[in-house]
């Protein structure tokens, strides 16, 4: 109990202190008091029309098609490629943002596959980066509200013979209509606060976001007032959009992960329903293809030989792995409180605490980016203190998948074996060695692959303070990128991925073990 | 041997009233506790074991208060209904884990866990894991674990429930000559008016958090004066 309250309080000062760093706003250089008055700017103004209507635009177009996809596999039933497409469209939970937008430019690019009108760059690809990442997010929350429909009832519609669309009226939509605005306004958020999508392919000030104004006003402008003044902003529209999400808190409880559970399904094959399927699968697949293609076909040389490149896959490695371990140490004692305070009866405080280890939605990472640099830039070489800021913002984006991975299993666990555990004096390293590793290991080994995955391909903050010395492979990606270096940004691209994957695999086996009990 | 007095206990956030409980056991005794779901029985239980801390009153074992001790210095043992067992390992593990939880275990005490796993029925069955029996084999390792604990007090909170009938008359008969040898105080919470009659000379009711009746087990159930237990058992 007392070491959830400690990692509560660690994450407080993480959150606050850049807060406070933000409020410090009329001290900062180039501030004037006109500033405030941000909504006569017309350029903040464009800035947060275009976040919103990017954001609004892109979780319609992900999460109506994902209920069309969602519907085609429950009715489909099994089918011998089912497993693994659903598997595919787990992938892009753990591809990095860069890598997924070159996959996307090679296929739907000027030179690309299927090239689509004159430019990808501005709306168009934002929309279709955030399409193709939370489509397949939009489909594995949405599916198991098919599943939560009692066998009983699809009998009984059989029974009263009804068609499609009875079928949809009285059994899917009155089970959807619950999830489906939490998974909605989850999908706003993710779009709202998306940075390295919209940074690589967002075009000039007419497609800028506030997550991305923010750090051209730090990076290029070297204007740390309007910053600030677009953080408070930033967080102000999260806090607004969370506390919607409170309100339809009611998210599918699913388990996220790569593989794919057993579903039981119900059998109304249609050939649109056929259709629909191979249709998500091929804009999923594609810009994997693709980029497995052109990376293999590049210059894979000339990348391999460049010693910058394998500088930058040793800082992700260690970023990728140090996040992963400080992230799960800190879900893990937040869970084990919470479920010491659900067992106890006290469901309001647990579930808060569960809450506050998913803060980052709210305040995102260029924002607490922002406040310490404003705060600190001052006494130290900021530069200089990248790697704990990146590691402490990219373990604390990786703390709501380690709540929702190891969570479930955790709370069964202490609802089962805690007065067992009590009656048998097992606590502490015992209770530890014998009881919860064994017991929680596999559901550990997923989380911390989550988010070593992540960390690793995460170009946030990175971005802000990276120098070429402390540069990861995801900024690498973005240099080349910015040079026009398409073939060698590919290619790197490609290693990253493989790098993210292999570390997935190696930190799923290795914790998780490989156990079928 | 085991005397509850004015045992009282009020759950967080619940408007409701106290439980207040009186009840003893004697050594050799296994007492039934019967009643509606809610009563109170498990949180008598609960409170008996240390899970729960009451409010106020008193629970005594050979006179010596033991409210205060922590759960697993009590001179208390439990039995659940199912998680008795932890799936991942084997039984003599299992068992092992009740007389030392960091598993160091002289020569001597894997003689005692053999031995216990014997006098159960489950002869050479140490290194299974718990998935490879049936529910009976589980309670009756749970009932293992119980005895190498060595104390006076067993707990049977619902314990047999999952089983069927013939076999929940076999544990029950099991429990009730291990009490008697060992000497043990056992209290046995039961929906089957029938398990009452095999275990128990007395049977105790509770009802809203009371112990509203301790008979002689065959009056209790054949004749209740009480309307409550008349309710309860469906025979108006």
């Amino acid at each position: 109990m007392r070491s959830a309250y400690l990692v509560l309080a660690i994450l407080g000062i993480v959150v606050l202190l850049p807060m406070a760093g933000l409020l410090n706003l009329s001290q900062l250089p180039g501030f004037e008091p006109q500033d405030l008055q941000f909504w006569h700017s017309a350029y903040i103004r464009r800035v947060v029309v275009f976040s919103f209507w990017q954001a609004l635009l892109s979780s319609l177009l992900s999460v109506i098609p994902a209920v069309l996809v969602a519907r085609a596999f429950a009715h489909t039933g099994d089918f011998p490629f089912r497993s693994l497409l659903l598997r595919l469209f787990g992938i892009p939970l753990v591809v990095p943002s860069v890598v997924a937008v070159l996959g996307i430019v090679s296929v739907y690019g000027s030179g690309g596959w299927i090239p689509l009108g004159r430019s990808l760059y501005g709306i168009n690809g934002i929309l279709l980066a955030h399409v193709f990442f939370n489509l397949p997010l939009a489909v594995r929350l949405l599916l198991p509200v098919w599943q939560g429909i009692p066998r009983h009832h699809w009998q009984l519609g059989e029974q009263l013979g009804f068609s499609k669309w009875h079928r949809w009226r009285y059994l899917e939509w009155p089970a959807l209509r619950e999830g489906l605005p939490g998974v909605l306004l989850l999908v706003f958020m993710l779009c709202l606060t998306s940075f390295a999508v919209v940074l690589t392919l967002g075009g000039g000030p007419k497609s800028t976001t506030l997550e991305v104004a923010i750090y051209q006003s730090l990076r290029y402008d070297f204007d740390p007032a309007q910053a600030v003044i677009l953080a408070l902003l930033q967080l102000s529209l999260c806090v607004l959009v969370a506390v919607a999400m409170f309100r339809f808190q009611k998210l599918p409880e699913v388990e996220i992960s790569i593989s794919s559970q057993a579903i039981e399904s119900q059998n109304y094959r249609s050939l649109l329903n056929w259709a629909v399927i191979v249709f998500a699968g091929i804009f999923v697949g594609l810009p994997l293809a693709s980029l497995l293609i052109d990376g293999l076909l590049g210059p894979l040389g000339r990348v391999v030989s460049n010693i910058n490149i394998w500088r930058a896959a040793g800082n992700t490695l260690m970023l990728g792995l140090a996040a992963a371990l400080l992230s799960n140490i800190a879900g893990w004692f937040l869970l084990r409180g919470s479920s010491e305070l659900a067992n106890q009866g006290h469901l309001k405080q647990a579930k808060l605490i569960e809450l506050c280890g998913s803060v980052i939605y709210v305040v995102p990472p260029l924002v607490i980016g922002t406040g310490i640099f404003v705060l600190f830039s001052d006494y130290v070489d900021i530069f200089e203190w990248v790697y704990p800021v990146v590691i402490l913002v990219n373990a604390m984006m990786g703390l709501p998948f380690v709540i929702r991975t190891l969570g479930p299993s955790m709370r069964q666990n202490r609802m089962r074996y805690e007065y067992l555990c009590h009656s048998l004096a097992l606590d502490g390293w015992n209770r530890f060695r014998i009881i919860d590793w064994p017991l929680l290991r596999r559901p550990l080994g997923l989380s911390a692959a989550l988010v070593a995955a992540l960390a690793m391909g995460d170009l946030g903050v990175i971005a802000l303070f990276g120098t070429p010395k402390t540069a990861t492979m995801p900024l690498v990606i973005y240099q080349q990128l910015g040079a026009y270096l398409i073939p060698q940004a590919t290619v790197t691209a490609l290693l990253l991925l493989g790098l993210c994957l292999m570390v997935f695999w190696a930190l799923e086996r290795c914790i998780g073990g490989n156990q079928n009990a | 041997m085991l005397e509850i007095e004015q045992l009282c206990y009020r759950f967080a956030g619940d408007h409701s009233e106290n439980m207040k409980f009186d009840l003893s056991v004697g050594a050799g005794e296994v007492l039934s506790l019967i009643g509606p779901s809610g009563s109170g029985k498990s949180t008598l239980l609960s409170l008996i074991a240390g899970f729960l801390k009451p409010e106020r009153g008193h629970i005594r074992v050979h006179g010596q208060a033991i409210e205060h001790i922590p759960a697993s210095q009590r001179p208390v043992t439990i039995v659940f209904q199912q998680h008795n067992l932890f799936p991942h390992l084997d039984l003599f593990t299992n068992v092992a884990l009740g007389i030392n939880p960091s598993l160091k275990l002289s020569q001597q005490q894997d003689q005692v866990i053999i031995d216990a796993l014997d006098s159960l029925g489950l002869t050479g069955l140490e290194n299974r894991k718990p998935g490879e029996l049936s529910g009976g084999q589980r309670q009756r390792v749970a009932l293992a674990r119980a005895l190498v604990r060595d104390r006076s007090i067993l707990l049977l909170d619902e314990a047999f429930a999952a089983l069927g009938p013939a076999l929940r008359a076999e544990l029950i008969t099991l429990v009730k000559a291990l009490v008697e040898r060992k000497q043990m105080a056992a209290l046995l919470v039961s929906h089957q008016p029938r398990d009452a009659l095999i275990a128990s000379d007395r049977t105790a009711f509770i009802h809203d958090g009371r112990v509203i009746a301790v008979q002689p087990t065959r009056q209790l159930l054949e004749n209740p004066d009480l309307v409550e237990v008349r309710t309860y058992l469906g025979s108006m």
